[in-house]
């Protein structure tokens, strides 16, 4: 295959490696120190005191007591846990998924130079800078769940409805999942746009001179030319998916029934509110591990695959 | 390679300077001897406002100064200061965490004899303050009723009684979801207001008091401070029953409340829903919202056995490994005297009280306030209340009540039945856990 | 450039008026209200007269201030004024910081390279819900230094201040600098850190374009972290005020709706003030493995 963006890159690459300089061993040490000295002090330390709070029921007025794995036993044994980690897959891969498609379609419809696109490429961008805890907010308003309710009312448009969706535990994981999707999308849709904007022109007038069609265009030339973009946002969204939190904590709390409860939010509600730090810490010292060998896999994965192709 | 002096010095002096402030910024110095007395309130602004004349009438008269803080997300904030060893002096919450603080050693026991004063409060009041182990932990400061508020303007006008029993009140609710008592021409109008969410175990909070009501329960004792779970039976069956009937008839209930905590349900100020079981701290803000006349505290209408409650309440703890003793008793003294107590009564710039039923005997609510919403609501305590179980950590018992009475509201054909039994087994598994079952 | 029009995008809408161009402009219509609706429904909100937890509008019905006047009663420009203070000093840092280690990361070859990298990588995972308790306690107490953080802007700022994501965008961006530039400033005697600054820093213009733009949303959304540092409600910053004004039963939505308002105008002042340079450095970021 050879799609412009990867020859493009093939140059620098090389490029970069021989631009390493040696210079005085001491130098980036110095420059790095600021860096590492921040994340020994409110990141690995903080870690480490939850590794240990993870092997000990955590008191601090009785005295910690040792007791070894029986917390991580404790989480891998919870029926709560287990479906709090379905539920997290299910949103995470369908939050990751359909905001990938939605920003593929997106970009798709609002490629191009004039104004007007650009001011809509703006407005639709609002929701990825807006903070969480307000969109939380307006969509609990939005998704009333009567025939008055924002989202039914335009439903009841199309004779839909009126639905339930985060009071009804067979629609909230769908909500929740859908308010995702909102707020990724456009994301995803800038990150796809600058991909579509390094595909070389000249592929689509050689294509349109092989008379192939829109859609084999997009199948045999947009899509390769996108996946080093696609792969990126993989990675990413695949560690923000497994820490879900905030967007559940906000819209359900867990709820209707446990529907909607998601990893993070049972560590949450077993260390805040039961006071069981131990458990907590290690459900997410869990989690962290899960999410290295994901990202690893991952980078390792789409490593192979590019220099296999 | 070279630095040129000017940068290196600019680099310095900002790093001096970043130094310096962070420096400045350290001045916090809990359970250091010095230091004024830390006391801290689950609170937010109203309920702070209301503390800080209290404590304003405390310095004045006993020239000890106090670092008062209002505190949101108090069980996050109240753990990550234990967890350092710095709790403070001592602070107010729930009366139901008594056993979750001594279980876990934050907060030391005493005396009635210690607190000035103290002999003023009831020894049935200090009694319900036992711990486990039983000493008193925690001196009391308020108690309260829930009670129930009606929109009496709606029900007037659509020549309803006041409710008496269980099918008087859902009758009313559903008078209000579909009578448009408000008289606008719209269906957006609901019955009653329900905290549902599980989060913390809210709806359990609101709907126990009908469990009571049907004759259910979720403890009961077991002999030598254990406790044995008898939620699965047929009168706690009838509650939930009743309740699931709210959730299940349109508009009884406003929708969407399974995921709704108490400061996320303002439908009853907002003027959407016309029934709102609740203690009654929130008088002076429906006041000024709705207006005095707008709405009345009913009478409990009757269950099927009795009109019982959710009795709770407010305790002062003491923080474990406070240096000043002396004085958090002589401030503990003052919230519980006459004084201290009125000014938390009558609230009178917030109009959100922090005291809502004096303990202090020597108080009268009818004489400080003159209100009979409160005379009402006095006589519920006085009459016909029951509290959790605060000796034991409750916390998760209530949690895992109101898990379960979520999941069973989320569907009106639920096994109700299959739904107590899990119920059931959650809390005996709990009570286990705690090693506190009998 | 003479290319016809159909391939300037990937499905080669043509600008004529046709069933292609109609279809288009439907589909926009229908894009834009799905997103900027529930906009619309924060700033009718924020201005409504009477605002109720039901239902929205999608324009201020009866427009009144009164919103935004509760809510300057209730101090919301004092938490307006702690959050801008700490996402303008905690962005300064975090740039500063992140600019000198990928610096050292992507232009110089030392041992402990990967290492380094995969720490950096590290902290991006990690769950900060979980590391809350840790966390204030080393802000009560900084390890070795035995300073507190508490109740000043630092216990906010200084642990914003490491972000393996910037470090990581702009590690890729600066390996793309070609080394003809570097050697040749050397060879005219530029010193290590005057390079960083003449040389490697006007040419990042794009990464750092990106990087002010997630830094400041990183920070401006920051929740936790203000709640556990500060140590008096006046030390709150706008999203946790948010939260006591969603909490306060005297106020309405309105009230809340107008600081969420409040809260939005400078994540979209930052966000078009830095648009360009944002897709210019993802368009440079994005297309690297």
């Amino acid at each position: 295959m050879t799609t412009v963006p990867l020859t493009r890159r093939a140059r620098p690459l090389v490029a970069a490696r021989r631009g390493m300089l040696s210079g005085p061993g001491w130098l980036p040490w110095v420059l790095l120190l600021p860096a590492l000295l921040f994340a020994l002090m409110f990141k690995f330390i903080p870690m480490v005191e939850g590794l240990r709070m993870s092997l000990f029921k955590v008191q601090p007025f009785l005295g910690d007591q040792w007791v070894g794995l029986e917390n991580y036993r404790t989480v891998l044994t919870d029926s709560r846990f287990r479906s709090a980690l379905g539920h997290t897959l299910l949103l995470g891969i369908g939050q990751t998924v359909g905001a990938l498609v939605l920003g593929f379609l997106l970009a798709l419809l609002l490629e191009g130079q004039t104004r007007s696109l650009w001011v809509l490429r703006t407005a639709i961008f609002l929701p990825v800078v807006t903070a969480v805890a307000v969109i939380g907010e307006v969509w609990r308003i939005l998704y009333f769940p009567t025939e008055t309710g924002f989202v039914n009312s335009i439903a009841g448009w199309f004779g839909l409805g009126p639905f339930g969706f985060l009071n009804d535990p067979d629609q909230a994981l769908v909500s929740v999942m859908v308010v995702g999707v909102w707020t990724a999308a456009p994301y995803n849709m800038v990150i796809i746009l600058a991909g579509l904007a390094g595909i070389d022109r000249t592929l689509y007038e050689a294509a349109a001179v092989d008379g192939v069609s829109r859609w084999q265009r997009i199948r045999y030339i947009v899509l390769p030319g996108l996946r080093p973009a696609i792969s990126v946002l993989l990675t990413l969204a695949a560690i923000r998916s497994l820490r879900i939190f905030t967007e559940v904590f906000v819209l359900t709390g867990g709820g209707p029934a446990g529907s909607t409860e998601v990893w993070m939010t049972r560590v949450f509600s077993l260390g805040f509110q039961r006071n069981d730090l131990g458990v907590a810490s290690a459900a997410s010292t869990l989690l962290l591990l899960v999410t290295v060998v994901l990202t690893l896999g991952m980078r390792l994965l789409t490593r192979q695959k590019e220099s296999g192709s | 390679m070279r630095i040129s002096p000017r940068r290196a010095a600019a680099a310095l002096s900002a790093m001096a300077l970043v130094g310096s402030l962070s420096a400045c910024g350290g001045d916090d110095s809990a359970g250091d001897a010095g230091a004024p007395l830390e006391f801290w309130t689950r609170s937010g602004p109203e309920g702070a406002t209301t503390y800080k004349a209290i404590l304003a009438a405390f310095t004045a008269k006993t020239g000890i100064q106090v670092n008062y803080q209002g505190v949101l997300e108090f069980d996050t904030q109240l753990q990550t200061k234990a967890s350092s060893k710095k709790l403070p002096d001592l602070w107010v919450n729930d009366a139901s965490l008594l056993g979750t603080y001594q279980g876990q050693g934050y907060t030391t026991p005493v005396e009635p004899g210690q607190i000035e004063g103290g002999d003023a409060i009831d020894a049935a009041t200090w009694q319900q303050n036992k711990g486990l182990d039983g000493q008193l932990y925690g001196v009391p400061y308020s108690r309260q009723a829930f009670g129930t508020l009606v929109r009496v303007d709606w029900r007037k006008k659509l020549g309803l009684p006041q409710p008496k029993t269980w099918d008087d009140l859902t009758a009313l609710a559903t008078a209000f979801a579909t009578k448009d008592p408000d008289g606008n021409g719209k269906k957006d109008t609901y019955g009653m207001v329900v905290p549902g969410s599980s989060k913390n175990g809210y709806i359990g909070w609101w709907g126990i008091s009908y469990i009571w009501q049907a004759g259910g329960d979720i403890l009961a004792p077991a002999g030598e401070g254990k406790y044995k779970s008898v939620i699965n039976s047929p009168q706690t069956r009838t509650g939930l029953e009743f309740i699931r009937r709210q959730f299940c008839t349109p508009g009884n209930v406003v929708p969407g409340s399974l995921n709704l905590t108490t400061s996320e349900a303002p439908f009853f100020q907002e003027g959407k829903a016309g029934i709102y079981l609740t203690g009654p701290y929130a008088f002076g803000t429906y006041d000024k919202i709705l207006g005095k006349d707008k709405y009345e505290v009913v009478p409990m209408p009757k269950g099927p056995v009795s009109t019982t409650t959710l009795g709770d309440g407010e305790n002062i703890y003491f923080g474990a490994g406070s240096q000043k003793s002396d004085e958090a008793k002589k401030l503990a003294a003052f919230l519980i005297s006459p004084e201290g107590q009125e000014i938390g009564m009558k609230a009178e710039e917030s109009k959100y009280p922090t005291v809502r039923l004096p303990v202090n005997r020597g108080v009268d609510v009818h004489k400080v306030l003159g209100d009979p919403r409160w005379d009402l609501i006095q006589k519920q305590y006085l009459d016909d209340t029951k509290t959790f179980v605060w000796s034991i950590k409750f916390q998760p018992i209530r949690q895992a009540l109101g898990e379960g009475v979520n999941a069973m509201m989320s569907s009106c054909d639920s096994d109700l039945d299959a739904g107590l039994k899990k119920l059931d087994q959650a809390i005996t598994a709990e009570l286990k856990a705690q090693d506190v079952l009998g | 450039m003479s290319m016809s029009s159909q391939f300037d995008t990937a499905l080669g809408w043509s600008p004529r008026l046709g069933v292609g161009k109609v279809l288009r402009i439907l589909l926009c219509a229908v894009v834009l209200f799905v997103f900027a609706a529930p906009f619309l429904t924060i700033f009718a909100g924020a201005f409504n007269k009477t605002t109720d937890s039901t239902q929205v509008t999608l324009y201020p019905q009866d427009p009144t201030l009164l919103g935004f006047q509760i809510a300057g009663e209730k101090g919301i420009w004092g938490y307006f004024l702690n959050s801008l203070v700490i996402v303008g000093g905690g962005l300064l840092l975090q740039l500063t910081v992140s600019v000198l280690a990928a610096y050292a990361l992507a232009r110089r070859k030392f041992r402990g390279h990967t290492v380094v990298m995969l720490l950096f990588l590290l902290t991006m995972m990690l769950p900060e819900e979980v590391i809350a308790v840790p966390l204030s306690q080393v802000l009560a107490e900084l390890p070795f230094l035995g300073i507190s953080l508490k109740g000043s802007v630092f216990g906010v700022i200084l642990p914003v201040a490491l972000w393996g994501f910037t470090i990581l965008i702009m590690t890729e961006f600066m390996k793309e600098i070609p080394r003809e530039i570097e050697e040749a400033a050397r060879l005219d005697g530029v010193g290590e850190l005057r390079m960083l600054w003449v040389i490697v820093l006007p040419l990042s213009k794009p990464v750092l374009g990106v990087a002010t733009i997630f830094g400041f949303m990183m920070i401006w959304d920051q929740y936790l972290l203000p709640l556990i540092a500060a140590d008096d409600p006046s030390d709150y910053t706008l999203t946790v005020a948010l939260s006591v004004l969603r909490s306060d039963g005297t106020v309405g939505p309105g009230v809340l709706l107008a600081g969420a308002l409040i809260a939005l105008v400078p994540s979209l002042v930052v966000y078009l003030l830095m648009q360009r340079s944002l897709i210019r450095g993802i368009t440079a970021g994005a297309t690297k493995g």
